[in-house]
């Protein structure tokens, strides 16, 4: 008995030897990511995927971008019939935690201990889970209050006002002056929560809103309806533009950049576009939302966190040599990531950063006197949550509900 | 001959085909979503099995709004068969009855049924457009500035905004079917009637009309089977917003598939949506049998 | 007298009469305006630059023809690649429609059997299925027969949803065949199959006009399972192609324009040659249908 096991183990050994010895010896692996050519983070891609494969000849890489919406689509189907891609783009936190609770996900533990000290273990946090880390972040980003520099000198402001007070008052002037504040796309919701989510912070402080994300905290809060309260008077005052409501968000962004807002709050990631499109020169700069109610917030507490992540699919045929590739891949996308604005680096700088455009070097003294981040509502809940979520703050900028409305059905609905 | 008709592997070879077909990507499928609906399931992880909850919460729950999805869909079938298809009857009569011009009024009619829906869909984006659409730009060219809205934008007017072309695309089609049936009734027929003094409607609705009724129930069918299915269009203009105002089965089919990860409450509604086009299309064709008794 | 008074009835009658038609005519051209506007705009909107689109000349013809755009269209993304990827699709779908189609329809019609009313029934019920009601079994099913990424993949769910429509179209069709062919056939010592072959194929070309024309707008606008099922760009459908474009070009209506002119006006052209014969086709299939 244990002769003929022996035999068979050492005939299966020789035959897999035979045929991987035969076979090929390269590595397929194919990636899904959302960076089309549209994408601000198509040309670091591009950069990236040729300085890796070039280092990595034993790999045979093919990849698809896809459009962000048809994107999750495609990614859920290919989880639930188990086709997914070798390596696949995800965002952090919930997104990425439903297939790793599947069991979808390959465990990068391994493969990152060749790293050790290039990545910051708060950077990996959004895609740790029990402990196991599944996700190769490549850059973060927060909510930037981006201004259009050019049409706030023409109307007497040298510089974003620091206070909101000030701010408020410089919104009213423009207003007069027949320039539209704000642009929000309606038509994707989670553009208003990049206001949204500001004001509630610098009114509420972080932490509440990072234990409300979390669910360690009921959403029944009042400090939480006044700041709700607050978002819905800039609205109903007409600071934001009434066409927003029908636009998308790339429309949205188009209108800023053609001079129709003074100011656009969007996520960081813009400064690569802005920084790169001529007529803009100079004209951009980028703040933090001023603080509401100093009792409770304070200047450095942030919406954002590393939430652009590739991860590695437990069903790849090689997925030593995938993970390895992938997190090559995720730090080189970092790196050119950065150097384009597309966001800031998640992995440790060893290189010349000083090419950097100025509004990321913005972005970056910002962060660097960070004191809390709240990831992004969306990504830090489960989707469904998310998505009553994102209901409720459309209807909050539809002024369908005010602040109580919202914070009693969001407790009603989530807890 | 019956008896070389009536052989046994040859009635089932030449039906395989389309069996294979017709079960294998139809019936199976619809099944297996039967049998999905009765479980809370992201798709990926672990399905439990909750009977029937799904569907009771599709019917109690305010926030997921099926009714309202529902009855959206059901207002816009209700616009196809009392507006759109007496528009599509009037033009089929002025155009059966053989007109100057009806050959070019025929095929231009036809045309929006021959582009592609996600084509019509950009198309009426632009039109739409607040600060470019052709439609707020003319109303403006006019004077009616007061007119000009944020038409997909605003809860009021999006319904309307995404059912206009809607219905506009598919007059062509019921028109053509039921100018088919019109150029089909007998000459001597018309003539008769004709002779006997009838008027051009009284022709119309005693002669025309009761013959190409087989038309108008495959019409009528249509066009409630068609509305209650409608996506394609509904999900480029507006994917069911603003605030869930131009929301249907389908779009709330694809929001609870995609966005929330509920793979059982989304097969909940491809059942319902099925159950109610089987309905829907039993119930015309027995009003149709009832009329003719 | 008497003659004056029908005179006179009679030119109010004919002014009557006139002014009704005058109008129909009004209101026929008016619809017909409305259906080729947009077109029209269309097809300007693709030759102008965004100050013309956006204010200068709206609704006019374009001051400079901007060709430039079409060669922007089809430079990103590839528009003549999803084209012709539409056009097997459609091709591969008709056929197999077609030809399941007519056999079930067959069998259906002069096969002599049991259930044959039932099942007949049961593929008219396919004629109200909403096709993504079954996304992901299908997609399962695609998955495990290594279809996805496939024209198969979408060539045999698009045959399935239209096997109902033609089976209708096919069985009036069929009906209106003489049995006296069969039987003459019959004598003449061919079988169920020759008849099939030799008798009633050749006579059911006109049905396959009409099969053909219900399969492709079926088969050509469909967006839900061609983004799906197809994740190579190699392989993408003209909607999903031009989904994407749309999304690239958001604010840059020109190229856009130049897309949707491509993905719309080789059908249109099509069907302006072919107008009579396919509307023949489309009136005979839905009389009997």
């Amino acid at each position: 008995m244990k002769k003929t096991l022996a035999i068979l183990l050492t005939l299966c050994m020789v035959l897999s030897l035979g045929v991987a010895a035969f076979a090929e010896d390269k590595t397929d692996i194919t990636m899904w990511c959302i960076a089309t050519e549209s994408d601000s983070n198509r040309a670091s891609y591009e950069k990236a995927i040729a300085e890796v494969t070039a280092a990595h000849p034993e790999v045979n890489f093919t990849w698809e971008a896809f459009e962000n919406q048809s994107y999750k689509e495609k990614i859920k189907m290919a989880a639930s019939a188990d086709e997914m891609p070798d390596i696949f783009f995800t965002w952090a936190c919930a997104f990425l935690g439903d297939f790793v609770d599947a069991g979808r996900v390959y465990c990068l533990d391994d493969a990152y201990k060749a790293y050790e000290g290039q990545l910051s273990e708060a950077m990996m946090g959004n895609t740790t889970y029990d402990g196991k880390h599944y996700g190769v972040p490549t850059t973060m980003n927060i909510v930037g209050l981006f201004a259009n520099m050019e049409i706030l000198k023409a109307n007497g402001y040298d510089e974003v006002p620091g206070t909101y007070e000030e701010f408020i008052a410089c919104c009213d002037t423009l207003k007069a002056n027949g320039v539209i504040p704000f642009g929000c796309s309606g038509k994707e919701t989670w553009c208003v929560t990049e206001y949204l989510e500001s004001i509630i912070e610098k009114s509420c402080g972080a932490q509440i809103l990072n234990d409300i994300f979390a669910g360690r905290a009921t959403w029944a809060n009042d400090d939480v309806a006044a700041a709700v309260d607050t978002f819905q008077s800039l609205v109903n005052n007409e600071y934001f533009d009434p066409a927003g409501i029908a636009l998308s968000n790339d429309e949205v962004k188009a209108n800023f950049m053609a001079g129709k807002y003074a100011f656009y709050m969007n996520g960081t990631w813009n400064c690569a576009d802005f920084a790169a499109n001529p007529d803009l020169k100079g004209k951009v700069q980028v703040a933090e939302f001023p603080v509401i109610n100093a009792d409770k917030a304070t200047l450095g507490q942030l919406i954002g966190g590393p939430s652009d992540t590739l991860a590695v699919a437990a069903s790849a045929n090689n997925p030593e040599v995938t993970a390895n590739f992938c997190i090559d891949l995720g730090k080189a996308i970092c790196h050119f990531g950065y150097l384009d604005g597309c966001g800031l680096p998640a992995w440790n700088v060893d290189y010349d950063a000083s090419s950097v455009n100025e509004l990321t070097q913005t972005v970056a003294d910002i962060c660097a006197n960070a004191n809390a981040y709240v990831l992004f509502g969306d990504t830090a809940m489960s989707a469904n949550t998310a998505n009553t979520y994102l209901d409720y703050v459309a209807m909050v900028y539809g002024c369908e509900v005010n602040g109580a409305d919202f914070v009693a059905g969001l407790a009603a609905d989530i807890g | 001959m019956k008896k070389m008709y009536s052989n046994k592997l040859n009635i089932f070879l030449f039906l395989v085909p389309g069996l294979i077909l017709f079960v294998g990507v139809l019936v199976a499928p619809i099944i297996a979503s039967g049998y999905f609906s009765f479980f809370d399931w992201n798709g990926i992880g672990e399905k439990v099995f909750i009977g029937f909850k799904n569907y009771k919460e599709l019917f109690t729950s305010k926030p997921i709004g099926f009714l309202r999805a529902l009855k959206n869909s059901l207002l816009l079938a209700g616009l196809s068969v009392c507006i759109q298809l007496p528009f599509c009857l009037w033009l089929a009569l002025k155009l059966g009855k053989g007109i100057k011009g009806e050959r070019f009024f025929l095929s231009v009619y036809f045309m929006p049924v021959l582009i592609s829906t996600v084509v019509i869909g950009q198309l009426w984006l632009k039109i739409y457009n607040p600060d470019y659409g052709i439609l707020n730009v003319l109303l403006r060219a006019v004077g009616l500035d007061s007119w000009a809205k944020i038409w997909l934008g605003t809860k009021e007017t999006a319904l309307g905004a995404v059912f206009i072309p809607t219905l506009w695309q598919y007059v062509g089609y019921h028109m053509l079917l039921m100018y088919a049936g019109i150029k089909s009734v007998p000459k001597d027929l018309r003539e008769a009637a004709m002779l006997d003094g009838a008027t051009d409607s009284q022709v119309n609705w005693f002669i025309v009309i009761p013959y190409i009724k087989p038309v108008l129930r495959v019409s009528v069918i249509f066009a409630i089977t068609g509305s209650l299915k409608s996506f394609d269009l509904i999900y480029v203009l507006t994917n069911g917003g603003p605030l869930h105002s131009t929301e249907v089965p389908s779009t709330l089919m694809i929001n609870m598939l995609f966005l929330r990860n509920r793979y059982g409450m989304g097969s909940t509604i491809a059942v319902l949506l099925i159950f109610l086009c089987f309905g829907f299309a039993l119930l015309v064709g027995l009003i149709f049998k009832e009329e003719e008794d | 007298m008497g003659q004056t008074l029908n005179d006179r009835n009679l030119s109010a009658k004919v002014r009557r009469y006139k002014a009704q038609n005058a109008a129909i005519y009004t209101a026929l051209i008016i619809w017909a305006v409305i259906n080729i506007f947009p077109i029209y705009w269309m097809f300007t909107f693709s030759l102008k630059d965004n100050t013309e689109i956006f204010g200068a000349n709206v609704a006019g013809l374009p001051q400079h023809w901007l060709w430039s755009n079409y060669s922007r269209a089809l430079a990103t993304g590839q528009m003549g690649r999803y084209f012709l990827n539409s056009l097997i699709i459609a091709v591969a779908t008709i056929i197999i429609t077609l030809l399941a189609a007519v056999m079930a329809t067959y069998a259906l019609t002069r096969l002599v059997w049991k259930r044959r009313k039932t099942i007949n029934k049961m593929f008219m019920l396919g004629l109200t299925i909403p096709i993504h009601a079954a996304l992901l079994p299908i997609y399962i099913t695609l998955s495990r027969t290594k279809m996805l990424n496939t024209y198969l993949g979408l060539i045999i769910p698009y045959s399935a949803f239209s096997l109902s429509m033609a089976i209708l179209v096919c069985t009036s069709f069929m009906n209106d065949l003489p049995r006296e062919l069969d039987e003459a056939a019959c004598i003449d010592g061919c079988g169920t199959w020759g008849i099939f072959f030799k008798i009633i194929l050749p006579l059911m070309k006109p049905a396959t006009a009409t099969v053909g024309i219900y399969t492709f707008l079926q088969c050509w606008n469909e967006l839900m399972f061609a983004n799906i099922f197809m994740s190579k760009d190699a392989l993408k459908t003209l909607p999903v192609g031009i989904q994407a474009l749309a999304g690239q070009y958001t604010t840059d209506w020109g190229p856009i324009g130049a897309a949707l002119v491509v993905a719309t006006f080789p059908t249109l052209l099509v069907y302006v040659f072919l107008s009579r014969k396919i509307q023949e086709s489309f009136i005979a299939g839905a009389v009997k249908g």
